[in-house]
């Protein structure tokens, strides 16, 4: 009934929206492959590897350009 | 507080002169297929992320030997497998032990059933402990076949089998997985 609405608790209101939000955020995988695709895509690679690889990159100097890199250009 | 820069943005604002923009641009295509697989093929996120400093360190000090025959991704793949293979070698394989109860999943038929799951913070830690407990070949081998840029041809040439060889093995491992996921709720 559209007027009982108004009438729910706090609590029953807190619930509803959980099960709402529940609702909204469920997903379906086809398959296992696409799961992953979707946890890979979520994943942040953290900013602290490119920071180390400059200091390395220092450390053991500018790298060698590839030989077939010098014929192209 | 200094924003987290990510990508190449980090190497270039770093120190441009140092990394040539070939390997800036290698780290910014590369670097989250490496990352994601050290990740949940170690299952730890220090030991991910020492491994992907190590991998394109190593790539940086081979990349004149890279004659470009072979894609980047697949070469990056072939020098990170055999980086977290000897650190499984080392430490992994004494403390992660795959489950026993293959019996479960190897008759199970959840593999070619969609996964329905709710989408939590959580869901990271269920697919780690769900690839914990599969065999080390099993759970490589789903992690590379879901990257949509390698082939099976190309899987089977990193992992040395057949790309028959893997279809077959990768249709195991997807109803393994898919039973040990349904278990782990």
């Amino acid at each position: 009934m559209k007027h009982e609405h108004k009438f729910l608790s706090n609590q029953q209101q807190e619930q509803a929206a959980e099960a709402q939000t529940a609702k909204t955020t469920a997903k379906e995988f086809a398959s296992v492959e696409e799961l992953l695709r979707h946890d890979a895509a979520q994943t942040t690679v953290p900013p602290e590897i490119a920071q180390r690889l400059r200091h390395s990159a220092l450390e053991i100097g500018a790298p060698k350009r590839p030989w077939w890199r010098k014929l192209l250009d | 507080m200094k924003a987290p820069c990510a990508g190449t943005e980090c190497l270039e604002a770093a120190e441009p002169r140092v990394l040539s923009p070939e390997f800036s641009e290698l780290y910014d295509q590369h670097s989250r297929a490496i990352y994601y697989l050290a990740l949940r093929y170690l299952g730890d996120p220090q030991k991910a992320e020492d491994a992907t400093h190590d991998v394109f360190l190593k790539a940086l000090r081979k990349l004149g030997q890279f004659r470009g025959e072979a894609s980047a991704r697949t070469w990056l793949y072939r020098i990170a497998i055999n980086h977290c293979h000897n650190l499984r070698q080392t430490w992994h394989d004494r403390h992660i032990i795959p489950d026993s109860d293959s019996a479960v999943w190897e008759t199970a038929s959840a593999g070619e059933s969609p996964l329905r799951i709710l989408e939590t913070k959580e869901l990271g830690d269920r697919i780690q402990r769900t690839l914990d407990r599969l065999p080390a070949e099993y759970r490589l081998l789903l992690l590379l076949v879901s990257d949509e840029k390698l082939s099976y041809e190309q899987v089977g040439a990193l992992t040395g089998q057949s790309d028959d060889a893997v279809r077959g093995k990768v249709h195991r491992a997807r109803k393994a997985f898919a039973a040990l996921f349904a278990k782990s709720e």
